[in-house]
């Protein structure tokens, strides 16, 4: 009985401290930018979980029991925070929930919930202002960041579900950065609703399994080099993954799923270096892969092998700029684009085979007379109308229609517009490469579609029946010749 | 001549009773709708239209269902890209010669002189005709997608099953829209040929003509994408696609950026935008129809 009185005392006494902590600090503190390394949780804040961090010698485990905790924590020595039967943390809207200053922090199973929405004060589930901190098992939900390493070196955060606010997606928060942070291991996470999941300046840090979905970038690079990509799911998304000035990049054995809109992109390159995109399945996005200056030296080529790029407005979209990109043994399925190059470029700098391997295109129309699964025509790409888009994209706007393809028909048939070819790919492939990624996606059900086919013909049979029941009587009428293809033909 | 006997005892039922003018208005268009409607599930060109419609749509869906690989993966790909394309060419067609050479042949053979010394009203013909006439095409339309989704189905597409019913009404609306494009030829033309000959050049007109002189104007004079927009709405094959595309995925974005600026630009006022043109393509061709079918002499 005395604990929960001291726990609602405490609780009480916190809040008002906040608050006034608050409404005394904000006129000054809304100049005042963030200062990196520096903390930003304030002094005030002192719950349960807090006086039991600052009771536990170092390198000891806390454990927090179930229950809601309106506090504000920061953790200064090296512990393991756990909670047990999922207690929450809640920043009541405001300001940042857990501080990290410490290095080799762990802090596994909360719930954490409900920061401020200062984008200014970048507001934060957890903040990890050192190294070797694991935060793991966690869910986040409703806040701006989620968790923000700062010069935290060596951590990992693993197993995390982190929600971001439902606002507009200018004024939401990352739900994961890291800022000059080598070496991290993000592994398993969910993002979902938020606006990046992001790397400043960060090496050697590896992303495997992580799902993004509904966010503006499902991950993002700046100046982040030697980072392993593998396994992630990101989708529907503005842009799945954009990597932007990194170099030694790996991307494996991902999923990039219906990221559209205007920039909506599949993985954005841009001047990045060094990279390899290999048993990736790039699908329903506007843009499948969107490459600007990179490889943006000459130290390697831009390695694409093995990909299944499908069912994207356009597949592959270069900017004139890039060159050097090499791709082999991807498959090109029924991107209505399915490479663009914009404006006036050309895509002579960049091959689409190399020695006896190419691609496997589904619009290639040659075929395969010895059986050696090559085919004996060269794949050269040129359609008018793709062409015209790509100059004129407005032109998109007359995408399947019949004047399109009586467009294309004339570029067929008059070699004066045949346009020059975009591309060739000296051996293509006869059949699509099987990939590992495509293995596992469940196969679509179709019962849906076949209830809609079934209902369809129903009403198309019982307007027939309508018309055969009402005049079964009517013999003579048949005859009649009212109807101008009776007439006429 | 026992059919027209048949349908006059019909007739004579709403002559009896002119108290309920309306109900009786309603039950004469039905009586004629469901005479033309029988006349025209017999009638060549509709199971001629119905089969090839049909079957230009199974090859499409099966050509894409099976040539994406196996992947198991489909987005709104070139199945649907293939089936509107169908769309656009076969309904109009269909719909407008259908409506020219209702009115037009009947004259030509003194049936509609005929048909109008019953008791109904000019506009009862021409709204029970049309109505008649908008069923044939229902069931066409039903029929040929229906056996689409069926196919898709059944090679295991997953393209999602709303995108194909919103196909199929979206395709019904753009056929009354030409349907009564057809049936102001049909009132206006003296001979049936020139009803149909005119039906065909309009339908070369808006499948080919529209387009391709948007598009040169486009290219030629730069057109901006608001200007673009707004011109493309005039056609109501146009308004079909992108009204068809814009219910599936309904950022538009795959139409480039004239279509991302309209829905930056209208939001969720683009259905109601694009509702009203095909309301007007409706409401407008039949009703100047009506108009002139019920001034013209008839011969």
């Amino acid at each position: 009985m005395n604990r929960i009185t001291a726990i609602l005392l405490a609780g009480a006494s916190v809040a008002i401290c906040v608050a006034g902590v608050r409404a005394s600090a904000q006129p000054a503190e809304s100049h005042e930018a963030p200062v990196l390394g520096v903390s930003s949780l304030g002094d005030a804040a002192m719950g349960e979980i807090g006086r039991r961090i600052a009771s536990a010698p170092k390198g000891s485990t806390v454990e927090i029991g179930p229950g809601v905790y309106r506090e504000r924590i920061r953790i200064d020595r090296a512990l393991t925070l756990v909670g047990t039967g999922s207690p929450v943390i809640d920043g009541e809207g405001s300001g940042d929930i857990i501080e990290i200053t410490a290095p080799g922090v762990t802090i596994r199973g909360f719930t954490i919930r409900n920061t401020g929405i200062s984008l200014d004060k970048e507001n934060v589930a957890i903040r990890v202002l050192a190294a070797r901190a694991t935060i793991e098992n966690n869910v986040l939900d409703d806040v701006l960041f989620g968790i923000d390493l700062r010069e935290a070196p060596d951590s990992v955060v693993r197993n995390n579900r982190i929600g971001g606010k439902e606002l507009d997606i200018a004024r939401r928060g990352d739900g994961l950065r890291l800022w000059r942070s080598d070496n991290v291991l993000v592994e398993g996470n969910h993002f979902h609703d938020g606006r990046d999941a992001i790397l400043w300046y960060s090496k050697g840090v590896v992303v495997r399994g992580n799902s993004a979905i509904d966010c503006r970038y499902g991950l993002h690079l700046m100046f982040s080099d030697d980072v392993r990509i593998e396994g992630n799911e990101l989708a529907r998304n503005s842009v799945g993954l954009y990597l932007m000035y990194s170099t030694g990049v790996e991307i494996i054995g991902n999923r990039f799923l219906q990221n559209r809109g205007p920039s909506g992109y599949g993985i954005g390159l841009k001047e990045t270096d060094r990279f390899t995109v290999r048993d990736n399945v790039i699908a329903a996005n506007r843009v499948g892969v969107y490459i600007d200056g990179s490889p943006f030296t000459t130290a390697q080529p831009g390695l694409f092998t093995r990909n299944t790029v499908a069912y994207n407005d356009i597949g592959f979209a270069f900017l004139p700029s890039a060159r050097g990109n090499e791709l082999t043994e991807n498959n090109f399925i029924d991107n209505i684009d399915q490479v663009s190059v914009s404006g006036r470029g050309d895509l002579s700098a960049n091959r689409f085979w190399s020695g006896d391997i190419g691609n496997y295109w589904s619009d290639y129309t040659g075929y395969d007379q010895n059986e050696d699964g090559i085919g004996d025509f060269v794949h050269e790409s040129q359609t008018l109308f793709e062409n015209m888009m790509d100059k004129e994209p407005k032109l998109r706007l007359f995408l399947f229609s019949p004047a399109q393809q009586a467009i294309e028909f004339v570029g067929r048939v008059l070699p004066a517009v045949r346009p020059e070819p975009k591309f060739t790919d000296e051996v293509p492939l006869m059949a699509p490469v099987e990939i590992d990624a495509m293995r596992r996606m469940g196969a679509a059900s179709s019962r849906a579609l076949g209830g809609a086919g079934v209902g369809l013909l129903g009403l198309g049979m019982s307007v027939l029946a309508l018309a055969r029941g009402s005049g079964g009587d009517r013999g003579p009428r048949r005859r009649s010749g009212r109807n101008m293809a009776e007439q006429g033909s | 001549m026992s059919a027209l006997t048949g349908s006059t005892t019909r007739l004579d039922g709403a002559v009896r009773t002119p108290a309920f003018a309306p109900p009786g208005m309603v039950r004469n268009i039905m009586t004629v709708a469901v005479r033309e409607l029988r006349d025209a599930v017999r009638a060549r060109w509709f199971v001629l239209y119905t089969l090839a419609f049909a079957v230009l749509g199974l090859g499409i869906s099966y050509v894409s269902a099976v040539g994406a690989g196996g992947v198991g993966l489909s987005g709104f790909g070139r199945t649907a890209a293939g089936l509107i394309n169908l769309v656009l060419l076969v309904v109009p067609l269909m719909a407008l010669t259908a409506g020219a050479g209702s009115i037009a042949s009947d004259r030509e053979r003194g049936m509609l002189a005929y048909l109008l010394a019953q008791p109904v009203s000019r506009t009862e013909v021409l709204l029970g005709k049309y109505v008649g006439l908008a069923g044939a095409l229902l069931a066409c339309i039903c029929l040929g997608l229906g056996a689409c989704a069926s196919v898709l189905a059944w090679k295991g597409d997953a393209t999602h099953p709303a995108s194909l019913v919103w196909l199929a009404a979206m395709s019904f609306l753009l056929a009354l829209g030409m349907l009564g494009t057809g049936m102001l030829l049909s009132v206006m033309a003296r001979k049936a040929s020139v009803a149909t000959g005119t039906a065909v050049f309009l339908w070369l007109c808006l499948v080919f003509v529209t387009d391709l002189g948007l598009m040169a104007g486009t290219m030629a004079f730069h057109l901006r994408i608001e200007e673009l927009f707004a011109l493309s709405l005039a056609s109501p094959l146009q308004v079909f696609k992108m009204w068809s595309l814009h219910a599936v995925d309904s950022s538009l974005d795959v139409l480039g950026p004239a279509a991302l600026y309209a829905v930056e630009e209208h939001g969720g006022s683009l259905h109601l935008i694009f509702a009203a043109c095909m309301t007007a393509w409706i409401v407008v061709p039949l009703g100047c129809a009506a108009v002139i079918f019920s001034r013209r002499r008839i011969t």
